[in-house]
């Protein structure tokens, strides 16, 4: 048994205020550890602007520019499981225990299906355009180390949210306590967050 | 919050102030020895060039308040702790005056080292922009190149590169562009205040006027291997315009056949992707085939023969020893190579570009 | 306010008491306890800071002869590579955050342990493995291109700096986690009523820190990791034949580098802050100043990193920016210093061994801190860029800073962690050995520096030997101190005089309580009406009353 707060003083006001006996402090330390992932993002894409900006032009010669069509494509793709997340844990919210399994489905297919589509690019860059992670210079280096963090951070996120989902139907999470699934969400719209940067600056600028 | 307990008894009292005329004394004496010692005083840093003197001032600058700064903190510091430490006589649970702060005070301690950081720091940007702009632009143009574990130099008029002493005429505004071949140096000049990293694949340019005949050391000051440490042989001449002409005179008839391709690294790698093997067929036959026979290894004119040289079992690797594959291949033909057989010519000397390297290998790619 | 239902998972769960284990390995080893787990990073920490250290004694006596034929240079390279990164860190980065941190500043927010305690435990075992691969890239070829490791050289450098780049990221995910933990922890599980102008100035610094261990240390980890994959895949980031930029590392490395060197600070500063006005007597002189100060630092720490960049050719116009910001740091740097020995005005000062670690903190701290603000001033760091003046400004502010502050803790909080008060006679030997040794040998690098001697170098100029023997032979000096320190410590542990609860008679919260502390740190957690430092009041808390009483009983432990 956790002691109890009868057991602390009262009478100053900031006391009352200030604390709360046992809190769960999870998604405080998850918060800052999606922050802390931002900024290994965002040094790696300072990185690569810098190696774009030292001369040369973008892309270098030699190298046509991306696909855009089809990675906006794939994008979309993305942001719809996004969207299909935000309704899992909505449902899960209300009790919709069955709808919320369909759209964590639905979640889980997309973003395997923005995976392969991402192999598919890999493969026909490689292909086609002989672009490769360690001979293309710093071309095939920030493109290949930018999206492929990204991609396994997706990756990470489909096993993730695999696990939730058979934790879900175990019984794990109640419609009030479910960090985990809260966690899980954040996590799955920061990946979202962190393609619209790459995609714009990799695709479009 | 508790009651202040202002203890009435303990003020700015005569030790205060016998204090403060001492360390004001002190300061004073420290400022005035500053401003009276002279780097010229010390052999190993003469004012040898322009903004010497002005990098000197600012260093006297930072040197009189600082110590006038670490003074003043110490010395109140040390004071304190002796004039209020614990007496014998005093309880067990004694304590001091209790004040929690003095605004007026603290505004004063933030004002005075803020305005004084500004004035630092315009005098700074003076000294700074003195160093940057210390030379017109249309001084003599040098360039020094940074290698394991020496420097090359080159001179405007002079084919190639002078490799003993870096000579300058006296008086005249120099513009040195620094890089490197290898890794990062760094040249300095301790006798002129003044520094630059050479740095593979980029330019740093320092601009000075030597004012003072001599000769003076170069040092490199960043991690560059082994031997960094004896990276410091090198020497500057400084001499009047004359002595530099003969000098350079000399050197002009000494390289007269010398290549003005630089061996600079950090031109990029050329880029293989999309060579086209019947352009570089074409530029083979204009440009290669005086030397080299679309034939087996053995056949040789003055190069060996390249027909199979990325595939023949035999010949693993190239005549420099690295792996018989496109890559290596290109960089034998953007660098040249000096080998038993004889001279193989660089990317420039040859006039091609690197668009015409990657035909070119795309080419011999295709030699089966 | 509802008492929530005692919560079924450990982790993240403020205030749930955990059962007190009594397996020796779950309870000294594999330990969640934030003061055990303290404790353990102080005597790794210690523990590699004699590595490190012998290592620097190493690079001393190979330059008592200025032909250096004591090891050969590339050995030469390897020491003080090594060197530079055992202390930056294992020693001193790990001792003030995971050490200090996690033993002091729980214990004086009133909670009875960090945030994540399993995260804790995980942030230290990475700490030592890390330690030990670096130590073994001695085996394989250990780094040569100094703490800094620049490209080209580090791609060129043997296979122990891709392992030196392995430790130094794992360091950095341990760090990182740290940062997260201490944050959550302060800013959510504070004692009810210690609102943040109540909080201990060594909270404020812990608060200033975590933030910069988690932003800026997650940047050095791209910056190994783009290292790392280039040496071993060949992928080009920093190769400048191949498209890299040696200068993108610069611009990486001190993005982390430049406010890692305040986390080597802000929580020295706090420890200071503490000790002052416990052996002073006296309430810390403007502590608003000092906390918004520690704030201040920083924030600035992030926007001047490139004033270690001046030579390398950045575009001159961006090198303005750059130096003026640094200077600005001198400002509030400058309020504390004026702060501290405002402290000690009209005082009752005890001169303790701490006490005069921390007076002497003050003193080469300054004096480092002002050869700072010469390098920030661009014309002056174009001529002592890359000299011994900067292994003369870092080792003041880093040895006579960081480390003094340490010393200067170990003596105030030691009796805290075993109940026992360390030797003061021979404290004071040490203070005396430390410090002058450490002056005689510093000092005259600066002018070795000025005129003309590089860091980094197995040999040099003839003209120079007369002052590097005499640095090497006060080295020695400044070691047989840390040997007496060592000794004194370890002895202390069975000798020294009982502590007893509060032996200095300092305010903040973990002096209430006994020594060592119990598991569960309080067995009420207090209540905290006031800030700690008014010596001539009562104490500001309420609930303590039956701490010290056995009679009392502990909490009860939460069950699982
Ligand atoms: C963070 C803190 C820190 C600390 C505490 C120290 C401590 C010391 N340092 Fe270090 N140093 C650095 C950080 C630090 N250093 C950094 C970052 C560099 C730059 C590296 C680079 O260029 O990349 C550097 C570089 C550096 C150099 C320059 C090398 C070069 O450029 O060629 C030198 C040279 O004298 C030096 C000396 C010393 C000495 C004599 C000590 C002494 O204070 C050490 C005293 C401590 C002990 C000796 C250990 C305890 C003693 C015992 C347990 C007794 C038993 C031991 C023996 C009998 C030997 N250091
Ligand atoms: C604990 C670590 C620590 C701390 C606190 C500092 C503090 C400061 N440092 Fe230092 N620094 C290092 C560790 C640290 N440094 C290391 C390790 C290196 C070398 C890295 C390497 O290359 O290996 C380095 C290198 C370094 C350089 C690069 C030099 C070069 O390589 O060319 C510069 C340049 O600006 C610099 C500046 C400063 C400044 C302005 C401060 C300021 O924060 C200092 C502020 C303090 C004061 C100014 C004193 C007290 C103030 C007053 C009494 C008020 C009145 C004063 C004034 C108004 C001026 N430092
Ligand atoms: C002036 C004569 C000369 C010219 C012109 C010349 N080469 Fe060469 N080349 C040589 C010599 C000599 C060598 C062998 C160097 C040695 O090993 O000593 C060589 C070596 C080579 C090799 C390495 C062969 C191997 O087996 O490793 C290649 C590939 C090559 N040259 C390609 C070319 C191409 C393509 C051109 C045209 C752009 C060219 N060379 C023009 C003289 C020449
Ligand atoms: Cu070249 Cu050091
Ligand atoms: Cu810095």
């Amino acid at each position: 048994m956790a002691i109890s707060v009868s057991q602390i003083p009262h009478g100053d006001p900031n006391v009352d205020q200030l604390y709360a006996e046992t809190r769960d402090l999870r998604l405080n330390g998850f918060l800052l550890f999606m922050v802390s992932d931002l900024v290994l993002f965002s040094s790696i894409i300072f990185a690569y602007l810098y190696l774009r900006n030292s001369g040369q032009g973008w892309p270098p010669p030699g190298f046509s520019r991306l696909d855009v069509a089809f990675a906006a494509f794939n994008s979309v793709v993305l942001f719809g499981s996004g969207v299909t997340m935000h309704f899992a844990l909505e449902n899960w919210k209300h009790g919709n225990f069955i709808k919320f399994a369909n759209w964590m489905v639905a979640t889980i297919v997309l973003g395997a299906g923005f995976l392969s589509g991402q192999g598919y690019e890999y493969w026909t860059l490689y292909q086609k355009m002989h672009v490769s992670w360690s001979g293309s210079g710093i071309f095939g280096a920030s493109f290949f180390t930018l999206t492929g963090m990204h991609g396994f951070h997706v990756f990470a996120g489909v096993i993730y949210l695999t696990v939730l989902l058979l934790q879900a139907t175990n019984g794990k999470y109640t419609q009030h306590k479910h960090f985990g699934l809260t966690a899980g969400t954040l996590y799955w719209h920061f990946v979202d967050v962190i393609w619209v940067l790459l995609f714009s600056i990799f695709y479009l600028f | 919050m508790a009651v202040e307990n202002r203890d009435p008894a303990v003020h700015l009292d005569r030790g205060f102030w016998l204090v403060t005329a001492l360390l004001a004394v002190l300061s004073a004496l420290a400022v005035y020895a500053t401003i009276m010692w002279h780097p010229e005083n010390m052999p190993q840093l003469p004012e040898a060039a322009i903004p010497a003197d002005q990098v000197d001032q600012l260093f006297k600058f930072l040197t009189a308040s600082a110590a006038v700064i670490f003074i003043y903190v110490v010395g109140y510091l040390v004071y304190f702790a002796i004039a209020f430490r614990v007496r014998a006589s005093d309880p067990p649970d004694a304590v001091g005056v209790q004040i929690h702060d003095h605004h007026q005070l603290e505004l004063w301690w933030t004002i005075i080292p803020t305005v004084f950081t500004i004035v630092l720091a315009i005098f700074s940007v003076k000294i700074w922009a003195g160093v940057q702009f210390a030379s017109p632009n249309n001084g003599l143009v040098v360039e020094a190149i940074g290698h394991q574990w020496f420097d090359d130099f080159r001179y405007p008029g002079v084919h190639g590169i002078v490799t003993d002493e870096m000579h300058l005429p006296l008086g005249v505004p120099v513009t040195l562009h620094v890089t490197s071949s290898d890794v990062i140096h760094s040249f300095w000049l301790p006798s002129m205040r003044i520094k630059a990293d050479m740095i593979p694949g980029m330019i740093n340019t320092l601009r000075f006027t030597p004012t003072r005949a001599g000769t003076y050391p170069i040092i490199c000051t960043e991690f560059c291997g082994t031997l960094h440490g004896t990276m410091n042989k090198q020497v500057v001449v400084i001499e009047p315009q004359a002595n530099f002409d003969k000098w350079l005179a000399g050197w002009k008839g000494k390289n007269k056949n010398a290549s003005d391709a630089i061996p600079v690294a950090g031109t990029g790698t050329v880029n293989l992707t999309g060579g086209d093997a019947a352009a570089g067929q074409k530029i083979f036959a204009q440009k290669c085939s005086a030397c080299h026979a679309v034939g087996p290894f053995s056949q040789k004119i003055v190069g060996p023969g390249l027909k199979g040289v990325l595939h023949d079992p035999a010949h693993p690797k190239l005549v420099n020893g690295e792996a018989a594959n496109p890559e290596d291949a290109a960089k034998i033909l953007q660098k040249g190579y000096d080998g038993d057989m004889g001279h193989m010519p660089n990317a420039s000397q040859n006039g091609i570009s690197d668009k015409d390297i990657a035909n070119l290998v795309a080419y011999l790619n295709s030699l089966k | 306010m509802a008492v929530a239902a005692a919560p079924t998972h450990g982790g993240g769960v403020a205030d749930h008491i955990h059962p007190e284990p009594h397996s020796f390995i779950r309870r000294y080893i594999f330990s969640i306890d934030h003061k055990i787990i303290g404790i353990q990073y102080i005597v790794t920490a210690f523990l590699f800071m004699v590595m490190g250290g012998l290592l620097a004694e190493l690079i001393r006596v190979q330059l008592m002869n200025h032909s250096g034929t004591f090891v050969k240079p590339d050995t030469f390279n390897e020491l003080y590579s090594i060197h530079g990164s055992t202390m930056v860190w294992l020693v001193i980065i790990p001792l003030l955050t995971g050490g200090f941190g996690n033993f002091v500043f729980p214990l004086q927010i009133g909670a009875r342990d960090v945030a994540f305690p399993w995260l804790n435990m995980l942030s230290f075992w990475i700490f030592p493995v890390a330690g030990l691969m670096l130590y073994s890239s001695f085996l394989m070829g250990a780094p040569v291109a100094g703490w800094t490791e620049y490209p080209p050289m580090s791609l060129l450098g043997g296979p122990g700096t891709s392992m030196w780049a392995a430790a130094i990221f794992l360091i950095g995910v341990s760090s990182t986690l740290t940062g997260i933990n201490f944050l959550v922890t302060i800013l959510k599980m504070r004692a009810p009523g210690m609102t943040f102008t109540r909080m201990p100035l060594f909270v404020w610094g812990q608060l200033a820190t975590a933030p910069l261990l988690m932003i800026a240390t997650t940047a050095l980890g791209a910056a190994l990791a783009a290292l790392f994959i280039e040496r071993q895949f060949g992928v080009p980031f920093f190769d400048p034949t191949r498209g890299g930029s040696p200068v993108l590392w610069q611009h990486m490395f001190w993005f982390y580098s430049h406010p890692a060197v305040y986390i080597m600070i802000l929580p020295a500063f706090g420890m200071i802050s503490e000790i002052f006005p416990t052996f002073a007597r006296k309430p810390i002189f403007g502590y608003k100043m000092i906390a918004f100060s520690t704030v201040a630092i920083a924030l600035l720490s992030f926007m001047v990193w490139a004033h270690h960049m001046f030579t390398s050719g950045m575009a001159p116009f961006l090198q303005l920016p750059f130096m003026i910001l640094t200077m600005f740091i001198a400002i509030p740097t400058g309020i504390k210093i004026f702060s501290w020995v405002a402290t000690l005005w009209g005082g009752k000062i005890h001169l303790t061994t701490s006490m005069m670690f921390a007076i002497g903190f003050i003193a080469t701290f300054t004096f480092g801190g002002l050869t700072g603000v010469y390098l920030s001033a661009v014309p002056f760091d174009l001529h002592a860029h890359g000299t011994y003046f900067i292994v003369a400004h870092l080792h003041y502010v880093l040895v006579g800073g960081s480390l003094m502050a340490i010393f200067a803790g170990m003596y105030f909080w030691y009796p805290k962690m075993s109940g026992r008060i360390m030797n003061e006679f021979w404290g004071k030997v040490h203070f005396w050995l430390f410090f002058i040794g450490f002056n005689a040998t510093f000092i005259p690098m600066h002018w070795l520096g000025l005129l003309g001697m590089p860091r980094r170098v197995a040999v040099y100029d003839p003209q120079f030997q007369f002052w590097n023997q005499f640095a090497s032979i006060s080295s020695f000096v400044m070691t047989a101190g840390i040997l007496v320190f060592f000794i004194n410590a370890i002895v202390s542990l069975r000798t020294g005089k009982k502590a007893g609860a509060n032996p200095w008679g300092a305010r903040t919260l973990e002096w209430q309580i006994s020594s060592p502390p119990p598991y569960y740190n309080f067995k009420k957690v207090p209540a905290v009406l006031a800030a700690p430092y008014d010596f001539a009041e009562p104490l500001p808390y309420r609930g303590l009353e039956g701490e010290l009483d056995p009679n009392v009983p502990a909490p009860v432990a939460a069950g699982h």
